[in-house]
């Protein structure tokens, strides 16, 4: 039995009648008087010197306020990682990807804005691109940035053990090589801005983003102004998954052509500009092998891996780490060998996107464990028991499995989809398959070297002292952070969850990094707890301090105070309160002195009842280069089991059943934990058979519509059985850990053992659209 | 993306409409559901400086059975409609299938037959199904009418027989004889939303239950400039007693009428074994259908 009273509950969420009624505001819906509408020239060429740039036509047209170039804007290098900043506002000299930014406009409307953008008259003078990752390599490739030659992005080396010696000393060593497909995130709201000055000079965007911290930083820099003159404000948001991670060319062009105008300006993304900006999946090619023993010990990996990084680095250094980093578990290893590179080609830069950089290299890796097992004559569900690791394990690479469920979601999903009555005795053309993942819940490290908290948490009570308002910079979009906060301040303090408020995602309120790499229900969470403590104490010493009582002996429960467990004899208390309460229409009565009585006491002593909290996660990691990429207070983890049924005439898969259990520690809200399992699988399962970003041979995106670009429709996606694995987590706000990324990992593969199991084909190329497995069903055939 | 500029006519009877296309003819676009015409204006494919929509044009919405020989159905009737057309399922059930399985519930609440024949798309569901139904076209002008069979409307991707100031009115259907029975199946990445990669319509006549088979038609879509009747493959049916292997052979004879292109959804080579399989699907589910026929 849970003694929680909100927590661990499956409480409606705190944004779900205005959802549900219409009257959320996105971005886009936002409107301000003498609002001006701006629009972005992107270059219509994959890579060309710009030789002269002539606006002065569009400077006069009826309806534009301003005109803005590299001239305007200056070259302030940015990027994601200060390592590797490589990108300026708007090109000069060059254009690197067709819809590089070249200048914005302003106008009245949007339809004179973009009429002036055609009137922008550049020069060019093309150069030969290169598209694909492996011709970009290659020498004699056309240089897309001077300072990284052979297009080399980033490289990453690491070892861990002596990895070809163990793989010698194996009894068996199985490859496998893996390509996936470019990805778009496919987020419902493109991005939108709104970008207002005050007269002070203070900026204010409104903007939909997952990282409203990482965006007044970028936009403090490139448009130099101080950073305490920026405030980014995020309304409701329309999803993320990781592209809305960064700062945007639409953010700091909306805030320069405010300065420039000394009007609001809203700028949004049509869809083929949210396919232009990219920042989503990279393409990568992994070539792995593994080296085991007869009994089914995994002993070695040998990883390598390339990504098509497109034009501009984002994410891509963390990402090309995590490609390494995340094969480090679940499973004990003896050694590990990596060798990741990212290379730059003349497409749109590609970044993080939901389980960012270990999806790809996840899928090769179990179904290399599954080649092995097969070979070996194990069951996948066995061999994959047989190498487990446990709570308090510590992966080859450093990483420390604090809490991990792992065996117990493995048991639960073979248990769940009765496994041991279909694996093996199924008909041809059905197929049932496993694998299994893990996840940081929240980087170790902000993506900028400093010392800052990660997150900051304010509580204010009510005057009344009957509401209390949590106060943070985090980013709800759309997967339930505010009602995970409001259900953690609720618990803590000890009141009911309709008492609880949320004010989120102001720069203004809290210092947060945002809604990446799994990071909120942690340390958001840790923050909000640590504020609400703070409060519950300053209320304690207050009532302790008049009934001569001790504080430990207060405690605070569905919206109660308790003396020693009870009641207590609080008369003393009440009466100064209804003395106090004269002119209000609700005296409180009952057999217990209430919260909001007790808060107002306090008040009536120290007067504004706030409460802070902070988080920063302890030094972590081990001490070789990189170490510091993968590290996490705490690890989710999950297995699922897919089954599939394979038209063996058109190759068309259709997933039947999906069972996932997934270990956040514990479930803050349940019914949120399950609805990231079910976004995880739909989109695992999209990439895994249809999704790609395909390109024509002058670098122009061929699908930049979710007409072409093919997400999973609810009749694609079956029923799943989501199983919660809680497995406590110490380092976690009452023990929970992270579900919004962990739980895509073992998507992909997990389908794909199924196809195998169904097929006897190997996919090694994604999507596993009904051709490509035809295809490779016919190959296997002529064998 | 916003819409290019235009004039918007609504007209509220059909001479009004005519008169309208007659003087307006090349610079104007008629609107019926829009999930095309709008999408291409967006897209600025189209700039049409008129539009006319004709959703208040009396008439156009109606399925009209013609006693038991046949039914008209309006240019304006929706996927939506016809999908759950009684009639139209019984007698009719290719036209019925094509629109269940075209777009997703929210276009086929909007997209009508009329649109989907006008623009003439190689892989659009509609073609198919009113090919082996032998629909009858009429096409009204504000001086003239005439009527043209739907095999022969199509000449080229985006490409129909219908002139700029002509309006299609409605879409006759013979009832197919006794012991008919049709199908539609279509083949895309994914379940529904999905534009085919192939697809067949199919419709056959038994002599009787279990008789032999006395008339059948293929069209096959998304396989050549134009969808296109497998006339060869539906004579190889003719007289013959149903099987499996009759329909494979039909499947292989039909992928000789077609000249299906590489593009990003899928390559000849794959679309002509699909034609294969797609066909023999087809056939084997229309003849089940027919020989569950009752009058
Ligand atoms: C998301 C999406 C999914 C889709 N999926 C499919 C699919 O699966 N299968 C498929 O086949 N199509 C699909 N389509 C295309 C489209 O929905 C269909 O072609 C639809 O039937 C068009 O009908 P409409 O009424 O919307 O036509 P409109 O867009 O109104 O018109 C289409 C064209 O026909 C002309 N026109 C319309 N009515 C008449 C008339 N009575 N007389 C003369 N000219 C006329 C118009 O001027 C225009 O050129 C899809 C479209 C979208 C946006």
């Amino acid at each position: 039995m849970s003694e929680f009273r909100v927590l661990n509950t499956r409480a409606a969420r705190l944004d779900a009648p205005a959802k549900a009624t219409g009257r959320a505001k996105y971005a886009d819906d936002l409107a301000m008087p003498g609002m001006l509408y701006g629009a972005i020239l992107q270059s219509p060429l994959a890579h060309a010197k710009i030789l002269n740039i002539d606006t002065s036509k569009a400077r006069k047209f009826p309806g534009i306020r301003a005109v803005v170039t590299a001239k305007e804007a200056g070259l302030v290098k940015y990027g994601v990682s200060p390592a590797r900043y490589d990108e300026t506002l708007y090109a000069h000299e060059k254009v690197r990807y067709v819809g590089d930014e070249i200048a914005a406009v302003a106008a009245v409307d949007p339809a004179t804005a973009q009429e002036a953008l055609d009137l922008i008259k550049v020069d060019y003078e093309e150069l030969p691109a290169v598209f694909d990752m492996f011709e970009a390599m290659k020498e004699g490739a056309p240089q897309i940035h001077d300072e990284f030659p052979g297009n080399m992005n980033a490289e990453v080396h690491q070892e861990f053990g002596d990895t070809e010696a163990a793989l010698a000393a194996c009894d068996l060593v199985v490859h496998h090589t893996f390509l996936n497909k470019r990805q778009d995130a496919a987020f419902i709201e493109p991005h939108a801005c709104v970008a207002v000055f005050d007269l002070d000079g203070k900026l204010t965007l409104h903007t939909s983003t997952q990282v409203p911290h990482y965006v007044m930083r970028t936009v403090a820099m490139v448009l130099q102004i101080p950073v305490g003159n920026v405030r980014v404000v995020k309304p409701y948001v329309g999803g993320g998954f990781g592209p809305k991670c960064e700062a945007t060319p639409l953010e700091m062009s909306a805030a320069l052509l405010a300065r420039h105008t000394g009007k609001p300006v809203k700028i949004t993304y049509s869809r083929e500009q949210v396919f232009l900006h990219s920042r989503a999946r990279h393409q990568f090619y992994a070539e792995m092998s593994l080296g085991v023993k007869q009994d089914g010990t995994m002993v070695a990996l040998k990883n390598k891996a390339i990504l098509d990084g497109g034009a501009y680095t984002s994410f891509g250094i963390a990402t090309v780490y995590y490609s390494g980093s995340l094969l480090g578990g679940p499973y004990k290893l003896k050694a590990m060998k990596y060798d990741g590179q990212r290379v730059y080609t003349n497409k749109p830069a590609c970044g993080a996107q939901r389980g960012h950089g270990g999806v790809a290299h996840r899928a090769a890796f179990e179904q290399l464990l599954d080649m092995a097992a097969e070979k070996l004559g194990f069951d996948p569900v066995e061999m994959r028991l047989r190498n487990i690791m446990t709570r308090g394990d510590m992966t080859i690479n450093e990483l420390d499995m604090s809490s991990l469920g792992m065996k117990e979601c493995v048991e639960a999903v073979r248990d769940v989809s009765s496994w041991e009555t279909k694996k093996g005795k199924l008909p041809k053309g059905k197929g049932i398959g496993m694998a299994c993942g893990f996840f940081v819940s929240g980087a170790g490290y902000p993506i900028y070297r400093s010392d800052t908290y990660h997150s900051t948490v304010v509580i204010k009570l009510s005057e009344d002292g009957g509401i209390a308002t949590v106060l943070t910079g985090s980013a709800e979009i759309g997967q339930g952070s505010d009602t995970t906060m409001a259900m953690i301040a609720a618990e803590t303090l000890g009141i009911p969850l309709e008492n609880v408020r949320v004010v989120s995602g102001d720069t203004d309120l809290a210092v947060d990094l945002g809604a990446y790499s799994s990071r909120q229900t942690l340390m958001t969470g840790h923050a909000t707890k640590e504020a609400a403590e703070q409060l519950r104490g300053q209320i304690a010493a207050v009532l302790a301090e008049t009934m001569g009582c001790d504080p430990s002996s207060i405690t605070f429960r569905d919206g109660v105070v308790l003396f020693d467990g009870g009641p207590g004899n609080f008369e003393k208390l009440r009466s100064l309160y209804i003395k106090e309460h004269r002119g209000w229409t609700d005296p409180p009565g009952g057999e217990y002195l209430t919260f909001r009585e007790a808060a107002r006491l306090a008040y009536l002593k120290l007067g504004s009842m706030v409460g802070t909290g902070k988080y920063k996660p302890p030094r972590l990691g081990g001490s070789y280069k990189g170490a510091a990429v993968g590290t996490s207070p705490a690890y989710g983890c999950s297995a699922q089991v897919v089954e599939v049924t394979v038209d063996l005439e058109t190759g068309q898969i259709t997933v039947d059943r999906m069972t996932d259990a997934h270990d956040c520690g514990l479930a803050i809200n349940k019914t949120q934990v399950e609805g990231q399992m079910h976004g995880s699988l739909s989109m695992g399962l999209g990439e895994c058979l249809f999704e790609e970003v395909k390109f024509d041979s002058r670098g122009r995106v061929l699908n930049p519509s979710l007409g072409e670009y093919r997400i999973p429709t609810a009749l694609d996606m079956p029923n799943v059985d989501t199983i919660l694995v809680e497995s406590n987590e110490p380092n976690g706000p009452y023990g929970a850990k992270e579900v919004g990324e962990g739980a895509i990992m073992p998507t992909i593969p997990a389908i794909l053992n199924a196809v195998y199991d169904a097929t006897g084909v190997r996919i090694t190329e994604l999507p596993c659209s009904s051709e490509r497995l035809y295809m490779a069903m016919k190959a296997q055939e002529k064998k | 993306m916003l819409l290019p500029k235009f004039e918007y006519h609504e007209p509220t009877t059909l001479e009004e409409a005519l008169r309208l296309l007659s003087e307006l003819g090349g610079n104007a676009k008629v609107l019926a559901g829009g999930t095309d015409v709008l999408v291409r204006m967006k897209q600025k494919i189209d700039k049409p400086s008129h539009v006319i929509s004709i959703a208040r044009v009396p008439g156009l919405d109606a399925i009209t059975p013609r006693d038991r020989h046949g039914v008209t159905v309006g240019s304006g009737v929706t996927a939506a409609d016809l999908a759950r057309h009684e009639l139209i399922r019984d007698r009719f059930t290719p036209l019925a299938l094509a629109a269940g399985r075209l777009g997703a519930p929210m276009i086929r609440n909007r997209a009508t037959i009329g649109g989907n024949l006008v623009n003439a798309r190689p892989a659009a569901d509609f073609p198919p199904a009113c090919m082996v139904l032998n629909a009858i076209l009429k096409l009204k002008s504000a001086h003239d009418e005439r009527e043209v069979p739907v095999n022969g409307f199509f000449r080229g991707p985006g490409d129909a027989l219908i002139e700029p100031h002509e309006l299609l009115v409605s879409i006759n259907f013979e009832t197919p004889p006794p012991w008919s029975g049709g199908s539609y199946v279509k083949l895309g990445a994914r379940k529904t939303l999905e534009i085919s990669m192939v697809n067949v319509a199919a419709l056959v006549t038994l002599e009787s239950a279990d008789g032999p088979i006395t008339a059948a038609r293929i069209a096959l879509g998304a396989v050549a400039p134009t969808p296109v009747r497998a006339y060869a493959a539906e004579e190889l049916l003719v007289g013959k007693q149903p099987s499996e292997e009759l329909f494979q052979q039909a499947g292989e004879t039909g992928v000789g009428m077609c000249s299906p292109i590489t593009d990003h959804r899928g390559t000849m080579e794959y679309r002509c074994m699909m034609i294969e399989v797609l066909t023999k699907r087809a056939l084997r589910l229309a003849v089940e259908q027919a020989r569950a026929w009752r009058p």
